[in-house]
């Protein structure tokens, strides 16, 4: 109660007449916000309308040369360039095995690890330790054990007489290696997430449950999993907008090959960008991609509703 | 002349009126008087003009600086006051950032290009005229420059960048590997007439048996990603073929067909060559052979191994060296073009390109005829620097264009195709020229 008395007490001081209580609690309000506020529109909106102006040019950043060409990046995208299909259709594959796999892992791990026992803060930095590792390092590290006859793994396959692939040059294999590798980088962060939704779950629960003789796996499946719901919304949403904007990964794995087999939309938004200097026609892509990101997630808000 | 950027500095004539009204001024004020006049006696001497030129490379080796830092010193006896701050951004993203700077209003005033950017850059105009400049120089002789060695880097008379290093791509090899295995090492090879494709084959695939590692690795091991063209080229020219000629995509022709199938062989069959997806690395003693530029010598000082370098191996078409080229051209935005253009025709005069020898090999004709050029780099004898000065006499730049980058990623997962055991070469190929034909 002790805000509201000071603001009225300074209302009545009246320094200003024409400042009405609500007008001045709308000012602070507006001073407060205004820090986040510029930055938000500084750093998020201005480039987005910046973005979406340069995707109806032409824009040869080397040449400086723009001409307005109104929606024909979008049309050349979506209508006449097989390679946007082809990079689409990779990012979905690497969505949907990367997704379903880090939130199911990050589970177990979280079940596993969210317990009190002697070692688990060891075991939780273990797990949690590749997310502050360096991308650079993780994947110099990662494309050494994934050489063909020469890498650990496949020595270790070869130990018990598996002749493994050579990972990185053969397209399904190399798109299947980013994401375990991807997944066992990022795992933690979501593991982390998840003990936490954990523990904040009341013990009372488990403990009426298991006084009504329900199994581990009925009070995980009634009361755990339910529980979990919002945790796992957010988990959902953070790890498919992350999963889109893989870039870092692929360009020091496998720098979107073999065969354009690991090109995914970031990637190929880079290389159209930056590589080539079409500086319109990635920034079309760009608008497409985040307008398939901001789908995603509306889809993945709305489905959330519609079960609670 | 444009001086957009030149500083006026303070003169005698500047500084002594603004001493005297401070003199004349409050009690408090008068210690400023004799610190002002002494700054102007101090800078009596200095040039009416005075300038930094940005100038950005992409070597760190501190050899390299020492020498470029020389240049600059010795500038200034041209140019009193004028210093030049030497900018190393790295290789991999040398191009892109350049380029950025460029495209943010910020050009450096001069600059290393690549050869695979050369015609991109001259293309889209961003480079500056350098012949006004070069032809007014009474001592700089143009003409010493072997003409095929500026074929990148001028147009009709105009001539927007001055080749530093035109370097051929010779055979690196490990001595050590070749006496184990009782090899003819390629430099005596060569001398005999018998360094050609088939005994490269030969030796490759005996060298990789006696020693338990590979025969041969590509340039750098980069061979089937970044380096695609430093691999391919050097066999398919020695077989008489080009990777395009006249709009012509050359990589489906007969010639070039069965170069890169014996390097598929080496590959996959004779497993001689490191495969893709390994890793060699002949600087450190992995590999017997690789192909690359002298610059990399420098990093053979410390070799735990005996080495030398060899001319590249002919094939069907004879001799055929390879030329990986680089330039130093001035930026058309620069502020100081002029100034910059004068930098560029200093550093690359007789005497500074004879110095710089050491590192990059010339491409004018008197250093190149020089017993100073085979006798400049510490590291290799006389008798192979002959072999680099041959080559670049006789070699033919790599292949470029103005859309590389888009070639190049055209060519990326077709070239992916045809390193697999199992790829047909000529459909690979094929497939190749398909997706690279229109854009050249």
């Amino acid at each position: 109660m002790g805000q509201p008395a000071t603001m009225a007490a300074r209302a009545q001081r009246n320094d200003a007449p024409w400042l009405t209580l609500k007008m001045r609690e709308a000012m602070e309000a507006w001073l407060f916000l205004s820090p986040t506020l510029a930055g938000f529109l500084i750093f998020f909106v201005a480039p987005l309308v910046a973005v979406l102006g340069y995707s109806l040019t032409e824009w040869n950043l080397l040449s400086q040369q723009a001409t307005f060409v109104g929606l024909a990046n979008y049309d050349d995208a979506l209508m006449r360039n097989a390679d946007f299909w082809h990079v689409a259709r990779n990012s979905a594959v690497f969505a949907l095995g990367l997704v379903p796999l880090n939130m199911a892992l990050a589970l177990l791990l979280a079940l596993a690890l969210s317990g009190r026992f002697r070692g688990v803060v060891v075991f939780r930095t273990i797990f949690f330790a590749p997310v502050v590792t360096s991308a650079a390092a993780w994947a110099i590290v990662w494309k050494f054990q994934l050489q063909g006859e020469a890498g650990f793994i496949n020595q270790v396959l070869a130990g018990i007489g598996i002749t493994g692939p050579n990972w990185l040059r053969e397209p399904n294999w190399a798109m299947a290696a980013v994401i375990v590798t991807r997944v066992i980088k990022m795992v933690g962060l979501n593991m982390i997430l998840y003990i936490a939704a954990l523990q904040a779950i009341p013990r009372d629960y488990d403990a009426a449950a298991r006084l009504e003789g329900a199994s581990g796996l009925q009070i995980f499946r009634m009361i755990t999993w339910p529980l979990l719901g919002p945790t796992t919304l957010v988990i959902m949403v953070i790890t498919t907008i992350g999963s889109f904007k893989v870039f870092d990964h692929i360009y020091l794995m496998t720098g979107g090959g073999p065969e354009n087999g690991t090109l995914v939309l970031a990637f190929y938004i880079y290389q159209q960008g930056f590589e080539f200097f079409n500086v319109g026609y990635a920034s079309a892509l760009a608008m497409i991609m985040f307008v398939i990101v901001m789908a995603l997630t509306v889809v993945q808000l709305a489905l959330r509703r519609k079960d609670t | 002349m444009d001086h957009a950027k030149k500083t006026r500095p303070l003169t005698i004539s500047r500084l002594l009126p603004i001493a005297r009204s401070e003199t004349a001024g409050h009690g408090a004020r008068r210690a400023g008087a004799p610190v002002l006049a002494a700054l102007a006696l101090m800078l009596a001497g200095s040039p009416a003009w005075a300038s930094e030129l940005r100038f950005t490379i992409w070597t760190g080796n501190e050899a390299h600086l020492k020498m470029l830092n020389g240049f600059a010193e010795g500038f200034k006896a041209v140019r009193p006051g004028v210093t030049v701050k030497f900018e190393t951004i790295p290789p991999a993203d040398y191009t892109q950032k350049l380029t950025f700077q460029i495209a943010g209003g910020n050009p450096p005033d001069i600059g290393w290009l690549m050869e695979d950017a050369a015609p991109t850059f001259a293309n889209a105009r961003v480079l500056e005229d350098l012949a006004p400049v070069l032809n007014a120089k009474k001592d700089y002789d143009f003409a010493d420059f072997s003409r095929p060695a500026l074929g990148l880097w001028t147009n009709g008379a105009r001539v927007h960048g001055v080749p530093f290093s035109t370097s051929p791509f010779v055979m690196f090899y490990n001595k050590d590997m070749f006496d184990k295995a009782g090899l003819e090492d390629p430099l005596a090879l060569a001398a005999k007439g018998q360094w050609n494709m088939t005994t490269f084959q030969d030796v490759a695939k005996k060298l990789t048996v006696a020693n338990g590692r590979f025969g041969f690795e590509f340039k750098d091991g980069q061979g089937y990603e970044s380096r695609i063209m430093h691999g391919l080229m050097p066999p398919i020219r020695a077989y008489g073929g080009d990777a395009w000629a006249n709009k012509e995509c050359g990589l489906d022709k007969p010639n070039a067909i069965a170069a890169v199938q014996q390097l598929h062989d080496m590959v996959f069959k004779d497993k001689s060559i490191v495969p893709p997806g390994e890793r060699g690395d002949f600087f450190s003693g992995n590999a017997g052979m690789t192909i690359n530029q002298i610059s990399r010598a420098s990093i053979m000082a410390n070799a735990a191994f005996k080495w030398g370098i060899a001319p590249l191996p002919t094939g069907p078409s004879g001799e055929s060296p390879v030329i990986g080229q680089a330039g130093i051209v001035v930026f058309a935005a620069g502020k100081q073009k002029q100034l910059a253009a004068e930098f560029v025709a200093f550093v690359t005069n007789k005497q500074n390109v004879a110095v710089a020898a050491q590192f990059f090999p010339p491409a004018r004709a008197s250093v190149l005829a020089s017993n100073d050029f085979v006798n400049s780099n510490k590291l290799i004898p006389p008798e192979q620097m002959r072999v680099v000065a041959d080559a670049i006499v006789k070699g033919k730049v790599l292949p470029s264009h103005d859309k590389s980058p888009q070639i190049l990623a055209a060519m990326k997962p077709r070239v992916d195709a045809l390193w697999r055991a199992e790829a047909n070469v000529e459909r690979s190929l094929r497939a190749v020229c398909a997706a690279i034909q229109p854009l050249l």
